[in-house]
């Protein structure tokens, strides 16, 4: 399997001096899902966002596909964590939003609109506006205007973080489906360590700031997969225990 | 508390609030007519010179309204009106706009706006008309003035305060600046403006009387107040009064109307 995205050495602090992390090393192969997960504020957002290009790195590098990121690029989509969508734009709206700025034409909008509606299950909503959305829609419509513009990478900032239970197990199981219609190298951010190994080909468990890379988990469990099924899965418990050893052990160290 | 009780509680509850917005037009239109009762039974006591009761504003509204008076009052107010909040909106929007843009623009204009924003506009009127003379120009530029800050303010403000998280995802997904400022910036800011153009009307229709107080030429509404009041005719200073009021409801309506109609989304985020 070929690796798509590269991050080598990466380093960040904030502005006070603060080390987000020092010297990160990771790799994401084309095609799968890799989950992140680590304790609150050990950088996990920081990384992704400077993978989706929008915050540079103090040192190191991140290759997409052998070029080195050094800004936002159009094969890379984010799916934001408060959902980032546009009030004053309907949902079909919201969804083209990507295209637009892709100065993509007309007819291709109206096509992929339509597609994603579908495949996200908003048929109905496509002329409401977020207000009028649950927490749950909202979401889907955060993931349809990523999906939209057929990203190479898709970037997913802890996106079911704010949902209730039963919404984000529903869109958990949403997710995993619309991956076998659509597989898409996925790197997603989670503090859930069931919805890391649910949702992962592999598990990358971060440590406290600054962070480095723990433990890389291969999850194995055969797709199509369901929440439902993990969960029954043999080696559910055994790899979840591992996760949270690996975590447990940083908090005591 | 019984279930019955609750349900009976229930339905009790929804008929409060079906019949709440009528008690409350009873209770406007009540204090409406009492006061207008009073004017009318007490007038008679004061000196007619003072004041004069309600049914004769009434007939002197009639009759500046039939002699063409009052129409060409409101005609030429509200054509000088209609310009200055024209001026200061698009003076407002694109000061505004460029002050949010650029941050050495807003530095050069910071001091000129705390200045001219604290300061009572009234002062500046006499300067308006001895530079542009006494005919409408000064009356519409002073209106302008009137207007023009909450506008820039709140354009600025509104554009400053859009949700970070909007415009990292307008940063995520390559927009250029145009279309940042399209799809991001301007309607993101709208809710801001809309306000700030509520704030300008009163303060305009003060700048339209004031300037017409000062400003001797002309015989718009303002005009027609100080005309009657040197005449002794308190019945007639009334008509103007009452028709400047009816104009800023009418402005601000129309404005709410506007805001519901292009910003649907402003008063329905949490």
């Amino acid at each position: 399997m070929a690796e798509l995205i590269r991050v080598e050495g990466a380093a960040k602090r904030f502005a006070n001096g603060v080390e987000v992390f020092v010297h990160l090393d990771l790799t994401v192969i084309e095609g799968e899902c890799l989950c992140i997960v680590g304790p609150s504020g050990c950088g996990k957002t920081t990384l992704l966002r400077a993978i989706d290009g929008v915050l540079p790195l103090d040192a190191g590098r991140i290759t997409i596909g052998g070029e080195e990121v050094r800004g936002p690029r159009r094969d890379v989509a984010m799916v934001f964590q408060g959902f980032g969508l546009f009030p004053w734009k309907t949902v079909e709206q919201n969804i083209a939003y990507g295209l637009e700025m892709a100065g993509a034409p007309r007819s291709l909008i109206r096509e992929r609109v339509a597609r994603q509606v579908e495949l996200v299950g908003l048929r109905g909503f496509e002329r409401a506006l977020p207000y009028q959305l649950s927490g749950g829609m909202r979401q889907r419509v955060g993931l349809a205007r990523a999906l939209a513009v057929e990203p190479d990478v898709l970037l997913m900032d802890e996106p079911f973080g704010s949902l209730d239970a039963l919404t984000r197990e529903v869109l958990q199981d949403e997710l995993l489906r619309i991956w076998q219609v659509r597989p898409v190298t996925t790197v997603f951010i989670t503090h859930s360590i069931e919805e890391a190994i649910a949702l992962g080909d592999r598990v990358v468990v971060l440590g406290p700031r600054p962070a480095r890379v723990r433990t890389v988990l291969e999850v194995g469990i055969p797709r199509p997969r369901s929440v439902a099924s993990v969960i029954a899965h043999p080696s559910f418990v055994q790899l979840r225990d591992r996760c949270w050893s690996v975590l447990r052990d940083l908090e005591a160290a | 508390m019984s279930t019955r009780e609750m349900v009976g509680g229930e339905a009790a509850g929804a008929r409060r609030r079906l019949r709440a917005p009528a008690r409350a037009w009873w209770l406007r239109l009540g204090s409406v007519l009492v006061v207008l009762i009073v004017w009318q039974l007490t007038a008679p006591l004061v000196n007619p010179l003072f004041l004069r009761p309600p049914s004769a504003v009434v007939s002197a509204f009639v009759e500046l309204s039939r002699d063409g008076t009052l129409p060409r009052a409101i005609l030429e107010s509200l054509r000088n009106f209609l310009l200055g909040f024209g001026i200061a909106l698009a003076a407002g929007l694109l000061l505004g706009i460029a002050a949010a843009r650029w941050r050495s623009f807003q530095h050069l204009t910071d001091p000129w706006v705390a200045a001219l924003y604290s300061l009572p506009s009234v002062a500046l009127v006499p300067f308006l008309s001895l530079w542009l003379g006494v005919g409408n120009a000064p009356k519409v530029a002073a209106i302008a003035l009137f207007a023009v800050f909450p506008i820039l303010i709140n354009t600025q403000q509104g554009v400053r305060l859009v949700d970070p998280e909007l415009l990292e995802v307008a940063r995520s997904f390559c927009s250029s600046e145009r279309r940042l400022w399209l799809h991001v910036l301007i309607p993101g800011a709208l809710p801001m403006i809309f306000a700030g153009v509520r704030l300008a009307i009163p303060r305009a229709l003060v700048g339209m009387i004031v300037a017409e107080f000062l400003i001797s030429f002309g015989n718009g509404l303002g005009s027609l107040i100080i005309v009657y009041q040197n005449v002794f005719r308190v019945d007639r200073m009334f008509v103007p009064v009452i028709v400047v009021a009816v104009m800023g409801v009418i402005f601000i309506g129309v404005v709410q109307w506007l805001e519901r109609r292009v910003a649907p989304w402003a008063h329905r985020e949490q």
